[in-house]
């Protein structure tokens, strides 16, 4: 299989005041996971590590770390007040679409007793304190856990949203027969758009039978685009041929029907954008599966970019391999230059005087 | 070894070696100076006659002798856009290592245009410019050439020359197969790359 040189996903860091062994067991970690996996988490990795580390007991310290995640997405991790409360901030570039489809409520739900003043430049904040943590050891990781999945709860929003609506409209259209269905039920809601990258979007859309999921991606040069091709081509063929129950992929280059209205004439058949869409059937759509779907789905654009990056390093390093045997093909056309060292009968050496 | 392919490598051999008979000539334009005809064209009488072996309209290899140096210049085979993407990435990484490969030339040959027009002076040297740039035109005379070769007096003084041949052969062998097994690996990635995102909605 893939023996690209894997990496996973290993946020960088910066600002690391204190010296606490953090970094050799992510650097462990994520070793021990190119090895073993190909998809990605969905948690920020190092978020987890610092959290678990200081909630295992260790005496409390000062903390100060950036962090980047994928998408432009920022925290912050730091102890403003006293060395027991951890204040952990979360920036992301499209906020204000996610609060206009209920980020707020999410996030509310999910982190409501640890929720506090947003600190300034970002947009939401979680204040721990440490004297405070479940005493069961099992309770602290998934605490951890929670607070590392806090880039996907924010993006989680919209699709929950579209979850609600896909339900609502399920109910509404049971009650007709599909030729006197009113036009809004068969044609379902508004699509939600997520500006997540600077030219890129998620745009979601429930309708009563299916919630259909359209990555925007761009290619910023062509050979990601080549590639690309390839292994979107391998999507939409998957479910062809192994797994029948998978969401149906589409890809195109020209924005989906779906899409027209918002777009408008604008984004029309240039190159680099490329549409793919995921059309999600009621099996996927069940509440049980929901947070599961939700956090894959949200990983599709960082998985396919990431395996197209290890691609290229892949031939590449191929390619250094494969050009130093040329080389040493050339090299034998060389004649041995070398010349042995002659001796006289007694054992002496003959040396050129310079 | 494909049925067309063992008689395309043995031709280019062969020619290769009929070429590569080069003597040191020092520059009849520039007094003091020494350098590989092919590349300087400032003598029409010292250029040989330009020699192009083709496979299909997809690969060839295009030679170009003359007294002191010859110019060998390849086009792979490219069936697809990844296939055209892979050649452009592996040239292009060659080239920049031009120095360690001693008779890589930096830049491929793209189709010559008509060699310095004014120049001629006499109907012989007129002659010699119309049989070389007509033997050097291209039938299809699309986008030339992917890779080229540039061997001097020099490198035949230094370098055995039925390894240098060797070398060229070997390279146009090793490369076709390089480029369809990177192909390879990209479908199969790819194919698992697709099936291990989607086993989860399984």
């Amino acid at each position: 299989m893939p023996h690209g040189p894997g990496q996973a996903r290993q946020p960088q860091t910066d600002n690391t005041l204190d010296g606490s062994p953090i970094l050799p067991s992510i650097i462990q970690s994520w070793h021990l996971r190119a090895v073993i996996m190909l998809l990605l988490d969905y948690q920020n990795v190092l978020i987890q590590n610092i959290l678990a580390e200081r909630f295992s007991g260790v005496p409390p310290a000062s903390v100060d770390q950036t962090v980047s995640d994928f998408d432009g997405v920022l925290f912050h991790i730091s102890t403003p007040e006293t060395k027991t409360k951890i204040l952990l901030s979360i920036q992301i570039r499209c906020f204000r679409d996610l609060v206009k489809y209920g980020a707020v409520e999410v996030l509310q739900r999910e982190y409501g007793e640890y929720a506090t003043d947003t600190e300034p430049g970002y947009d939401f904040s979680v204040l721990i304190d440490l004297e405070q943590l479940p005493e069961d050891r099992d309770d602290r990781e998934a605490l951890v856990l929670k607070f590392a999945l806090l880039k996907r709860n924010a993006m989680a929003a919209p699709f929950e949203a579209a979850y609600t609506e896909h339900y609502k409209l399920k109910e509404e259209a049971s009650q007709y027969t599909s030729e006197e269905a009113p036009k809004g039920v068969l044609e379902g809601g508004e699509v939600m758009s997520i500006h997540y990258r600077e030219e890129e979007a998620i745009y979601v859309k429930a309708s009563h039978d299916r919630v259909t999921v359209i990555f925007s991606t761009v290619f910023r040069e062509e050979t990601d685009r080549v590639f690309g091709k390839v292994f979107i081509q391998e999507f939409v063929d998957a479910r062809r041929r192994a797994i029948q129950n998978a969401p149906q992929v589409l890809f195109r280059n020209d924005p989906p029907l779906e899409l027209m209205d918002i777009l408008g004439e604008k984004h029309t058949g240039s190159g680099d954008v490329g549409y793919v869409t995921f059309v999600l059937f009621p099996r996927h759509l069940t509440p049980q599966r929901m947070p599961d779907v939700i956090s894959h789905i949200q990983t599709f654009r960082d998985y396919f970019h990431y395996h197209i990056k290890a691609s290229k390093a892949y031939i590449h390093s191929r390619m250094r391999k494969r050009t130093a045997d040329f080389l040493q093909v050339l090299r034998r056309a060389r004649p041995d230059t070398e010349e042995k060292e002659r001796k006289t009968a007694s054992g002496r050496s003959f040396r050129v005087q310079n | 070894m494909s049925q067309s392919l063992r008689p395309y490598l043995q031709a280019v051999r062969s020619s290769l070696t009929a070429a590569l008979c080069l003597s040191n000539f020092a520059s009849q334009t520039a007094e003091r100076h020494n350098v590989p005809e092919i590349e300087a064209e400032t003598s029409p009488e010292v250029l040989l006659t330009p020699l192009t072996i083709a496979r299909n309209e997809n690969e060839r290899v295009l030679i170009e002798p003359s007294i002191n140096s010859v110019r060998i210049s390849i086009k792979i085979k490219q069936a697809d856009e990844i296939e055209n993407i892979l050649v452009h990435k592996f040239t292009r990484f060659l080239n920049q290592r031009a120095e360690a490969f001693f008779i890589l030339r930096r830049k491929p040959m793209k189709v010559r245009e008509c060699l310095f027009p004014s120049v001629s002076e006499s109907p012989i040297v007129a002659l010699a410019q119309w049989w070389r740039t007509a033997g050097a035109q291209e039938p299809g005379g699309e986008e030339g050439y992917d890779i080229s070769f540039l061997i001097t007096n020099f490198h035949t003084e230094e370098m055995l020359k039925h390894k240098l041949v060797d070398f060229i052969i070997q390279f146009m062998e090793e490369v076709d197969k390089e480029i369809s097994e990177m192909k390879l690996f990209l479908n199969a990635r790819a194919r698992f790359v697709a099936e291990s995102f989607l086993t989860p909605f399984d």
